[in-house]
């Protein structure tokens, strides 16, 4: 196909975003068809895209020098494309029953499909430079949408969110500059673009510089200590929080990180470095500080949101083991993940739209309600411990099976690390399961009596999770070679 | 005859889906039952035809869950499958009506036969992957069995019961995985010859405390036990004889594949695995002894009853190659113990289900004048008991056998395996003292409310036949064991040579010869004095009647005491400390910016007179003469004026005499002159250089 198109699906949201808050719509439902039909259509392309990938890269705009921002489709950016062009159309879909509450609907529209060509951007982004810029735009569309409902909280969480991100994108900077004067192309290569005649002594200050860059891209990934605007931001609609919180905006900062180890630095470089033990130990750390902090959370989004702080760093533990197979594994729980945290903020999504409960304590005898959301909900709790037969326990195999492979003495202690996780994971997630299933012989069902499960707008989105969870689950072979095979830079 | 093996780990599960659906139909009740106990029926049936004639089939279905799954059938597989069979369609049979008025039955129903076809999958997995994938899905199936009747006790049992199976599982993962990765294989009929050739000992030893944590939390084995006898008094009648019978044995099924594999005839092994079930087995038999509730007595017995087993695995290993006696009087153990406890609970159930009640008090006399139950719970309790004739006696006369072969063999642990006999013998009359308790009580006692005697005399109808078969069918299964041992218990015990390595030669054991009768008779007599001894010291009077009194410290819980504080207060606390510090760390970072260098600029303090010097000063003499005043006990004079004040006024008035001089003509001509004067002397200095 031709490399036009990738720009074209990057610029298709961005317009259609646009023009939904510009056009005077006389009816809702013609809006959300104008949407929904869009965001398909793009979906659609992104998947041609991916089965027909151009073989050369579009080049958008020359800034100065060698600084131009390009877009092209490889492995790695592939398997993100596909991701989130998989998820956005549901999501959009559950957007409008969960919308139908709240106000302002255009704006939050808009800057939600915005947001999608945005993401896009970074995963078919060629060069570190135009996915820092994407890497920014991103921060910028997607502020507004936390702060949404125009509370107090969620302004401060906006702020929070901003500081966080542009502090972090500051550090991303350096690193980014580092690469472009000490690179041999600022592209992207697997393998690494480090210029061997170019780095002298100074291997420490290349370290020190991946490492600055690391916690900058970590902070949209959550990395310990830059988490804490996760939980605050789970203050935004359910949409945003599920879709951008659980996978768009916090997997761009993995995504970010793996271009960064694999495609700039050099798995080769870093492996067996200081650095690479100080971000895996933090990144160890942050996976039990999540689920710790998890465990102690009562309202249940925040709840959610400090799994998914954990679970990133899975997908970051992964990285950085710095093998191919790491990265398998780090791309399995980046997919698998996104299928089944998604699938949880949909469900706790519609516990507050259909009972406007917030916290877990009300979440008894829920169970019997809505047999359907909570079955969904079991089955993804199930597939984050790491149940054998669900998604999650492949991505977590995967995972331990790299460390292991990796012979570093760290990644031993991270299998243990995953095992705890597990352990603390299963406390968290089946605690809200085992209140709503069974609240006790005495519960009074009649105050609960007109409560029930949401219409299919919402439903379908978990149903396809669903099968996500179980069929990747059941039968993971053809996509874990599909992940080796771009790991070891076949695709 | 290898897609049986799909049919038998997924057509249960099936059965489930069905039998669930009619239960949400209205009038779907009839459909439900059937469905339930029909899906036991062909199951039984399907496993019988594959005992009898698919042993040696496999079936590899790859990729399916990551690594693919693999089952094959062996003799032990045989045997367990079937028994697992038997159990799940006899306590169906009886699930009927147990749980007819029951609200939830279609969700009983549902985990009951999802369970069933998890348990298949652990019993016919070929390799250790298998076996996890089951076993996992067999844990938290059951939990809901647990948890069923939603009382608080239940809620709690069932939250213990969750906790010590996630950790067992996570434990055991990690174990699995250090396996695979020293051994590079997972399939057990390849496990031996790899750890033979295994290297790495010591590594090899971690995994495999792993891996007994795991499978050994689900046996029952100390110190992870705590589950057991909170868990089973709660469960429905018919989930806890599963619960006991068979989920306890697929943990050891687990302990078995890796022993027998991994540490075949591994002495160090053995004696790890003999310690352990010594303190299971007199743990338990002690927990029974002193307990006043009909289950948990049960649960407790079942404990004691696994520790006999783990020290016939123990056996094996200490033993090793001449090890023919433990391998046979292990599976022999644990097929006797699945089946009696299979009959027990069902009496058990069928004793709540009449009265609602289980406390042996309450309970009392409920068993006179029926005889059916009687001839049933005593084909059990005898059994259990090791009475000779009865078929606990003879598994339980080979393990003994094989501790006193031991003890020749072995010189250097002589001392420690003739006290592992006699804890060994005192455990088995435990046994005794604990049944006959039981049936003392239920049985032969009469109630002390007359009129509750009466009612529990006059029930005619207190089992449907449906019921009665499930029970009868179960129980005459027992005698048949104990009398026809070299007929019919030989047979099954051949069976299992093959899966636990046996290559030793077999003797024909003359089970009723005086030698071997000898410590049958021991225990018995320990038993009896044991029972005098708490009819002695566990029964007190209290308003007049005699009664069972509940002696067990109610502080001495492994749970209450240890397990609970550490991972719920001590451990929280700690991790909650250093997240706390963490998750402020960039706060404070931010915070403590802002206190030092991006402060923002203070506005300025305005002084109401004076100027800072003034003020400095004023402050400084007043509090001199503050200080004067208490050092010389002199009393403040009414309108004091403070120097403060009166040095601003000086200022005020400095300053004002300035401006009045700057203006004055006077001091412009002074200036002037100053200024000639400083004009003068500069030309007379230009003129002398």
């Amino acid at each position: 196909m031709n490399a036009f198109i990738l720009f074209f699906v990057v610029l298709i949201p961005c317009i259609g975003g646009v023009l939904t808050a510009v056009i005077p719509w006389k009816k809702r439902t013609h809006m959300l068809v104008f949407l929904e039909g869009l965001v398909i259509a793009n979906s659609v392309l992104v998947w041609l895209l991916l089965f027909h990938p151009p073989q050369e890269m579009f080049t958008m705009i020359n800034l100065t020098g060698n600084l131009t921002l390009a877009f092209k489709l490889d492995g790695l950016g592939s398997i993100f494309a596909g991701l989130v062009s998989f998820l956005w159309p549901l999501a959009t879909l559950y957007a409008f029953e969960y919308m139908t509450k709240e106000e302002h609907e255009k704006v939050f529209f808009m800057f939600y499909t915005v947001t999608y060509g945005v993401t896009l951007g970074i995963a078919l982004a060629d060069n570190i430079v135009t996915m820092y810029c994407f890497y920014e735009l991103l921060t910028l569309v997607t502020v507004p949408l936390v702060m949404h409902t125009l509370t107090r909280e969620a302004i401060l969480a906006s702020r929070k969110y901003l500081y966080y991100s542009i502090g972090g994108a500051a550090f991303a900077f350096i690193g980014m500059i580092f690469i472009l004067i000490y690179g041999e192309s600022p592209d992207f290569i697997l393998g690494g673009v480090l210029d061997a005649a170019k780095l002298g002594e100074g291997t420490n200050v290349f370290l020190l510089i991946y490492v600055l860059a690391f916690f900058g891209f970590g902070v949209k990934a959550a990395v310990c200590p830059f988490n804490s605007w996760l939980p605050q931001a789970g203050v935004a609609p359910t949409p945003v929080t599920a879709l951008l919180h659980a996978v768009a905006v916090v997997k761009s900062g993995a995504f970010a990180i793996m271009r960064l180890t694999y495609y700039c630095f050099g798995a080769d470089f870093l492996r067996g470095t200081w650095a690479q033990y100080l971000v895996m130990a933090v990144v160890m750390f942050t996976i039990v500080y999540g689920c710790s902090m998890a465990l102690k959370e009562t309202h249940l989004k925040r709840r959610l949101a400090f799994s998914t702080i954990s679970n990133l760093s899975y997908i970051l533990f992964g990285v950085v083991i710095m093998t191919p197979l790491g990265l398998v594994g780090a791309l399995s729980h980046m997919v698998f993940h996104a299928f089944m945290k998604i699938c949880s903020f949909f469900c706790a999504g519609a516990v507050m739209h259909q009972t406007e409960r917030h916290y877990i304590h009300q979440l008894d005898g829920l169970g019997r309600k809505m047999p359907r959301v909570f079955a969904v909900f079991t089955l993804s709790a199930l597939a984050l411990m790491g149940v054998p037969g669900l998604c999650g326990f492949i991505s977590k195999w995967n995972l331990a099976a790299a460390a292991i492979d990796s012979g570093n003495v760290l990644a031993y202690f991270g299998i243990g690390t995953l095992l705890i996780s597990a352990l603390l994971t299963a406390i968290y997630m089946l605690t809200i399961v085992v209140r709503a299933y069974f609240p006790g012989a005495d519960f009074d069902y009649s105050k609960i009596a007109d409560i029930r499960d949401p219409n299919w707008q919402m439903l379908l989105p978990l149903f396809v999770f669903v099968i996500g969870i179980v069929g990747f689950g059941l039968c993971s072979a053809p996509v874990t070679e599909l992940f080796l095979s771009i790991a070891q830079g076949g695709f | 005859m290898e897609g049986l093996f799909l049919i038998l780990v997924f057509f249960p599960m099936a059965g489930a889906l069905v039998s669930y659906l009619a239960d949400r139909k209205a009038g779907g009740k009839n459909v439900r039952d059937a469905a339930a106990i029909l899906t036991g029926v062909i199951i039984f049936a399907v496993m019988c035809v594959l005992a009898c004639s698919g042993r040696g089939s496999e079936l590899y279905v790859p990729e399916i869950c990551g690594m693919g799954l693999h089952f094959s059938l062996d003799g032990f597989r045989s045997v367990y499958g079937v028994a697992a069979a038997f159990m799940w369609m006899m306590t169906l049979l009886f699930s009927r009506e147990y749980l007819g008025h029951e609200e939830h039955i279609g969700r009983y129903y549902f985990f009951q036969l999802m369970t069933l076809g998890a348990t298949l999958g652990v019993f016919l997995s070929a390799d250790l992957f298998t076996t996890f994938i089951f076993f996992e899905v067999m844990s938290f199936t059951s939990y809901v069995w647990v948890v069923q009747e939603e009382t608080k006790g239940a809620v709690k049992a069932a939250g213990t019961y969750l906790a010590v199976a996630v950790i067992g599982g996570m434990v055991l993962l990690m174990g699995l995985f250090l396996l695979y990765h020293t051994l590079g294989t997972l399939e057990m009929s390849e496990l031996l010859l790899a750890a033979a050739a295994c290297e790495k000992k010591d590594i090899l030893y971690i995994a495999g405390v792993c891996t007994l944590v795991g499978f050994g939390a689900k046996a029952g084995a100390f110190p992870l036990h705590i589950w057991l006898p909170k868990a089973h008094p709660v469960a429905p009648a018919p989930a806890s004889a599963l619960l006991s019978g068979i989920l306890t044995k697929a943990g050891i099924f687990g302990v078995l594949a890796v022993s027998c594999n991994i540490f075949l005839h591994d002495a160090q092994w053995g004696l790890l695995l003999l310690s352990l079930g010594l303190l299971t087995m007199f743990g338990g038999a002690l927990l029974a002894v002193f307990s006043v509730d009909f289950k948990r007595t049960l649960a407790c017995s079942s404990m004691s009853q696994i520790g006999f087993i783990l020290i016939g695995i123990g056996m094996q290993g200490i033993l090793g190659e001449e090890n023919a006696l433990a391998v046979r009087g292990t599976l022999l153990h644990m097929v006797n113990h699945s089946l009696i406890k299979l009959t027990l609970f069902m009496i058990a159930g069928v004793v709540v289900m009449n009265i609602h009640k289980l406390n042996l008090n309450e309970i009392r006399g409920f068993g006179r004048k029926k005889p059916f139950l009687n001839l049933c719970f005593l084909a059990g309790a005898l059994g259990i008991a090791g009475i000779p004739l009865f078929n606990g006696y003879v598994s339980k006369t080979l393990l003994h056998e094989s501790i006193v072969e031991g003890i020749e063999v072995f010189a250097p642990l002589e001392g420690f395996l003739k006290m592992s006999e006699w804890i060994f013998l005192i455990s088995g009359g435990m046994t005794l003292a604990y049944m006959t308790k039981l049936y003392v009580a239920v049985f032969v006692e009469q109630n002390a409310d007359k009129q509750e005697q009466k009612r529990f005399d006059g029930m005619k109808r207190y089992l449907s036949p449906l019921s009665a078969f499930a029970i009868g069918g179960s129980a005459v299964i027992l005698p048949i064991l104990g009398l026809l041992p070299n007929l019919v218990t030989d047979r099954i015990a051949e069976l299992g040579h093959g899966f636990m390595h046996l290559e030793g030669e077999v003797h024909q054991v003359a089970y009723f010869s005086l030698e071997n009768l000898k410590g049958g008779l021991i225990s018995i007599a320990i038993g009896i004095m044991l029972y005098g001894l708490i009819r002695l010291g566990t029964m007190g009077r209290r308003d007049g009647v005699r009664e069972y009194k509940d002696c067990w410290p109610k502080w001495l819980d492994l749970e209450e005491l240890m397990y609970r504080p550490l991972l719920l207060k001590i451990l929280p606390f700690i991790a909650r400390v250093i997240c706390r510090i963490l998750d402020s760390l960039a706060d404070w970072l931010v915070l403590l910016l802002r206190k030092t260098i991006f402060r923002e600029r203070k506005i300025p303090h305005e002084l109401a007179e004076g100027n800072e010097l003034t003020h400095l000063l004023g402050v400084v003499l007043d509090w001199f003469r503050r200080i004067k005043r208490r050092i010389l006990k002199q009393p403040a004079p009414e309108h004091e004026v403070s120097y403060e004040h009166k040095l601003a006024l000086q200022r005020e008035k400095f300053v004002e005499t300035n401006t009045i001089i700057q203006r004055s003509l006077s001091f412009g001509l002074l200036l002037f002159y100053v200024g000639l004067v400083f004009t003068l002397l500069y030309l007379l200095y230009l003129g002398k250089g």
